[in-house]
């Protein structure tokens, strides 16, 4: 039979899709990071004899666990989105991934049981079992970032599906090793771990920053008071550390995309999903000048300043190799100064800043709570612009979203037939925007470009049309 | 362990064959999911009696069932997940389907869902903030309750289609049915069975929840050694099993009726149920009259707690002229399902009754008076009877038969209701197509399928039809004797509607004279697929 695809009221279908599962993934994505960091803050704690770590590994634990039902509940309410609204596709792609969602499964339900039972239940009776207690929340860290692992190959999969068809209706494969293992997992997972750490602990940082204030205006000598200020200060470091692995992870991550999915790379790279990663790029700028000002004013040690400059001149290297960032802004020249011009800037700026003002006044705490929140939406926006670069596809190359628009269809085309064969970007149509489209496809096609007279058309009219 | 399809098997193969997975994953599931409905209500009642006594202890003990609520209602809802997964691999076609006609009803139900998770997280985890609001503190509690009944009630719709799908059988139901909208089959979710089961379940979900609570109070009162614990556990787990024990007298009686829906609306079922036929039996024990000896036993032994706790005049005790009059009414109900089923199920219920009172009065007199041992073995029966209970539901439709006739192990995918559907059972056949408007097939559908033309009936749907009226077949099944002329004329007697020439079909076809067509192939009416 014909199984319809179910509509949804308000808004198209994928707004939705991406409205619930945007809800999922920050709280999914905190729990796994304060999993695993709670069981080594806890044991610092016990290591150094300062229980503001342990405070600071049961507090993780319990937001975990406040987070944890609703969070699971959303999980679940995402794949039967899904069942109604895209049938074929679930279908198709859990017939691919049926053992790999039920492992899934037995490790989320390790997940739940020792983090309930053997690590947050246990805490107080087993205080001087310290040793025993960290093992169970290890053993709860490790079964909750396996979900994370299953989740990131399962989803790399839709960017990268590295050959491996999907399979159809009647083609219940099960599992398929090559499938999990696509080229972007590796990237992915890394991109994920470390941009999980990297974001929750900003936000953490900011959220503690403000219970700092607080606890400051009620009795600024109490023992909270003086925890909240130094958790603030000890997360947002944390935090702001982690982040700068990212634009070299980053940088790998793109080239897998680049080679595998180039139709979704370009479309990051100054196409349609461009404007989202330009402002994702502006939010990490801000809170890398507004964490970098406070980290410097905070901690005066030179080994924070020299990470942070370090961080700093990888962060310029990746800007000024990276090939489509080079034509941000129109020039390469132009851009690879503006950019070199801002960090070297901002690299001055914290020698000079180091230990100067004061970073417990309360305009500082406010700038470390939207540094966090900014850090938030930066790590929102990444997901975003991913899904996004690959549409109208579900999974690339393999399956279209139903509600496809010939905008997209064509887009979709000018990408992997014009742009890619040629090595050009997207930028370059804005810089050829008065040319006659007609004769440059033409041209091409003479020149050796295998192209359909339908598929000339399609891309002529969208040139015309968009450019 | 065979992981992957094979060319002759187009499904994914798990161990131990899907029926075998999707059930384990489902009964681990329901026992653990039918506990948030108890467990919330407990947990309300405790913290309204502490407030109003002003007791901190059944406060206290509120707290503590709430943390064990949240610990478990997160397993469930990791189950939850498996489970989905679990059917749209094994179940392919059951499951895509059913969405076709439930999406919109799964939706909401998980919108119910999300607000009740975050409800009972923050219940528990703010108890002590919200101390100086205790009023609000309650009433956020006792929201959950009717949330989880609007929650199941929605679950227990689909069920029940399962089970019962009535005038849904059919697809016509989806497009001119309901409101025209896709992914909501109001014609199938207010199926036959889905009143009886809500309630059934609803008065089981209670009794199960606070018979599970008194277990553990149970448990721990054995464990703890402190007196202020012990009094806790002792009055808390008091309070609970009477709350859990009330709710346990209404589900015979929510059975019956339940059973009697079925009798009409899932006949083969039914059969299976009465006659112990299909996956009813299993390890050659039939698991429905277990259940039902288990629930006779716990009436039992609740009545003979409700007496000894009324003799002492204790806390939380029911009047003992209530007890015995209680008593007496469970043993006229068995008595009236003696006259409807068998005579065995009266003595067999009577029996377990009995025995199972003698060992709770003797569980309370060595415990001097102390209900713990009782409260530990009537959370462990709850236990059986509630995986009982989904178990005998689900094993009682009849089994798939391919298209050719067989019933062929492992190939149990698409349940005996698929005829809802049009698409034909073999898989091979089945295709998913996105379409975004209404479907060309529409107008080809089958209207919805009506009872068979009486004129048309065979003799087999004659007994089925007009037997049930007044008893179960079990008792035609077990009749011992060969004077079927003068049986069917005894009940034509009684009022059953019957005209001569259908008389001496029923006749023929009991008595093994009926021809094939007839519905007569077995050689005598007893033997019916034994």
């Amino acid at each position: 039979m014909d199984l319809p695809v179910i509509p949804t009221p308000v808004f198209p279908r994928w707004v939705w899709m991406e409205e619930i599962t945007y809800s999922h993934i920050p709280i999914a994505t905190m729990l796994t990071a304060f999993m695993l960091l709670a069981p080594a803050f806890e044991y610092i704690g016990v290591r150094r004899q300062d229980r503001r770590w342990e405070r600071l590994s049961k507090s993780l634990i319990w937001f975990s666990l406040i987070l944890f039902s609703p969070g699971a509940a959303l999980g679940t309410g995402i794949p039967m989105f899904i069942i109604g609204t895209y049938p074929e596709f679930w279908s198709r792609w859990s017939n691919l991934f049926f053992w790999p969602l039920m492992v899934q499964f037995g490790f989320f339900l390790g997940e739940v049981i020792f983090l309930f039972f053997f690590y947050y239940l246990t805490w107080d009776r087993w205080a001087h079992r310290k040793t025993l207690h960290i093992s169970m929340g290890i053993v709860a860290a490790f079964f909750g970032y396996m979900v994370q692992v299953v989740w990131d190959s399962l989803g790399a999969y839709m960017m990268t599906p590295g050959g491996v068809a999907l399979p159809q209706v009647d083609q219940p494969v099960g599992w398929s090793l090559r499938a999990m293992f696509n080229p972007s997992f590796l990237p992915l997972l890394i991109h994920r771990t470390i941009g999980n750490f990297s974001y929750v602990m900003l936000l953490t940082g900011g959220v503690f920053a403000l219970r700092y204030l607080g606890q400051k205006r009620k009795d600024p000598t109490s023992e909270n008071t003086s925890y909240f200020h130094w958790a603030s200060g000890t997360c947002f470091l944390m935090g702001f550390l982690f982040f700068f692995p990212m634009p070299l992870i980053g940088w790998y991550y793109a080239e897998v995309i680049q080679r595998e999915a180039p139709a979704a790379f370009l479309a990051v790279m100054g196409g349609h999903a461009s404007r989202y990663f330009i402002i994702k790029m502006s939010l990490i700028l801000f809170f890398l000048v507004v964490g970098g000002t406070f980290v410097v004013t905070r901690y005066r040690a030179k080994a924070v300043l020299w990470t942070t400059t370090v961080g700093l001149l990888i962060v310029l290297a990746i800007v000024q190799i990276h090939p489509p960032l080079r034509w941000l802004g129109g020039s390469p020249v132009a851009w690879r100064l503006a950019a070199a011009a801002v960090l070297l800037g901002l690299i001055a700026w914290l020698w000079v800043r180091r230990g100067a003002g004061d970073p417990d006044r309360q305009g500082w705490q406010w700038a470390l709570f939207v540094a966090g929140m900014a850090a938030f939406f930066t790590f929102g926006l990444g997901g975003f612009v991913r899904e996004r670069s690959k549409s109208p596809d579900t999974v690339y190359g393999e399956i279209v979203k139903p509600e496809r628009t010939q905008l997209e269809a064509d887009r979709y085309l000018v990408y992997t037939k014009w742009l890619r064969p040629q090595g050009l970007y997207p930028e370059d149509l804005e810089r050829r925007a008065s040319t006659d489209w007609q004769q440059q496809v033409q041209q091409a096609r003479q020149q050796g470009l295998p192209l359909t007279d339908e598929e000339a058309d399609r891309i002529i009219r969208y040139l015309e049309e968009h450019h | 362990m065979i992981v992957l399809a094979d060319a002759v098997n187009p499904f994914i193969q798990s161990p131990g064959g899907a029926k075998f997975t999707i059930g384990w994953i489902a009964l681990f599931h329901t026992a653990v999911a039918s506990l948030s409905i108890g467990f919330a209500f407990t947990v309300t009642i405790l913290q309204i009696v502490g407030y109003l006594r002003r007791e901190n202890r059944f406060d206290l003990l509120g707290k503590r069932v709430q943390l064990w609520h949240v610990c478990i209602y997160n397993i469930g809802t990791i189950n939850a997940i498996g489970l989905v997964f679990a059917l749209s691999g094994l179940y392919p076609q059951f499951w895509s389907q059913i969405f076709t006609q439930f999406f919109w009803t799964l939706i909401i139900e998980e919108t119910l869902f999300f607000m009740l998770a975050t409800t009972v997280t923050l219940h528990y985890f703010f108890w002590d903030t919200l101390w100086g609001h205790k009023k609000l503190h309650i009433v956020l509690g006792g929201l959950l309750t009717p949330f989880f009944f609007l929650q199941f009630y929605i679950i227990n719709g689909m069920g029940a289609y399962i089970l019962t799908p009535g005038f849904g059988a059919g697809q016509a139901s989806l497009w001119s049915g309901t409101a025209g909208i896709l992914g909501w089959d109001k014609l199938a979710f207010y199926n036959p069975s889905f009143l009886v089961l809500t309630l059934h379940r609803t008065f089981a979900n209670f009794a199960y929840g606070g018979f599970f609570v008194a277990g553990v109070c149970g448990l721990l009162l054995f464990l703890s050694k402190k007196q202020e614990q012990q009094s806790l556990y002792e009055v808390g787990g008091r309070l609970v099993f009477n709350i859990a024990f009330l709710n346990l007298l209404l589900l015979p009686i929510a059975g019956f009726f339940y059973a009697w829906v079925l009798k009409y609306h899932a006949k083969g079922a039914y059969d299976n149920l009465m006659i112990g036929r299909g996956d009813i039996v299993a390890g050659g024990i039939d698991w429905w009259w277990t259940k039902q000896l288990i629930v006779a036993s716990m009436l039992g032994i609740g009545l003979a707690f409700a007496r000894k706790s009324a003799k002492a005049q204790g806390n939380s005790s029911l009047p003992l002229l209530m007890v015995y009059a209680l008593a007496s009414v469970y043993l006229m109900f068995y008595i009236g399902m003696g006259l409807q089923m068998t005579w065995r199920f009266f003595w067999g219920s009577l029996a377990a009754a009995v025995v199972a009172a003698l060992v709770g009065t003797h569980l309370l007199n060595r415990h001097e008076g102390s209900g713990r041992a009782v409260f530990i073995l009537m959370g462990l029966l709850s236990f059986l009877t509630v995986c009982l209970g989904g178990y005998v539901r689900e094993a009682s439709r009849p089994r798939f038969v391919t298209p050719t006739g067989e019933r062929v192990a492992g190939f149990n995918r698409i349940p005996d209701y698929s005829e809802v559907y049009v698409a034909p059972e073999r898989p091979e056949l089945m295709t998913i197509q996105m379409v975004r408007d209404r479907p060309a097939y529409v107008d080809k559908l089958p209207g919805r399928l009506l009872r068979p033309d009486p004129d048309r009936w065979t003799a087999a749907d004659l007994v089925s039809y007009r037997c049930i009226s007044c008893h179960t077949l079990e008792r035609v099944h077990r009749y011992q004797g060969d004077d079927w002329d003068r049986v069917v004329g005894r009940m034509k007697a009684y009022g059953m509607r019957m005209t001569p020439e259908e008389m001496s079909r029923v006749v023929a076809y009991l008595e093994g004279r009926g021809d094939r067509q007839d519905g007569g192939q077995k050689t005598n009416g007893r033997a019916e697929e034994r």
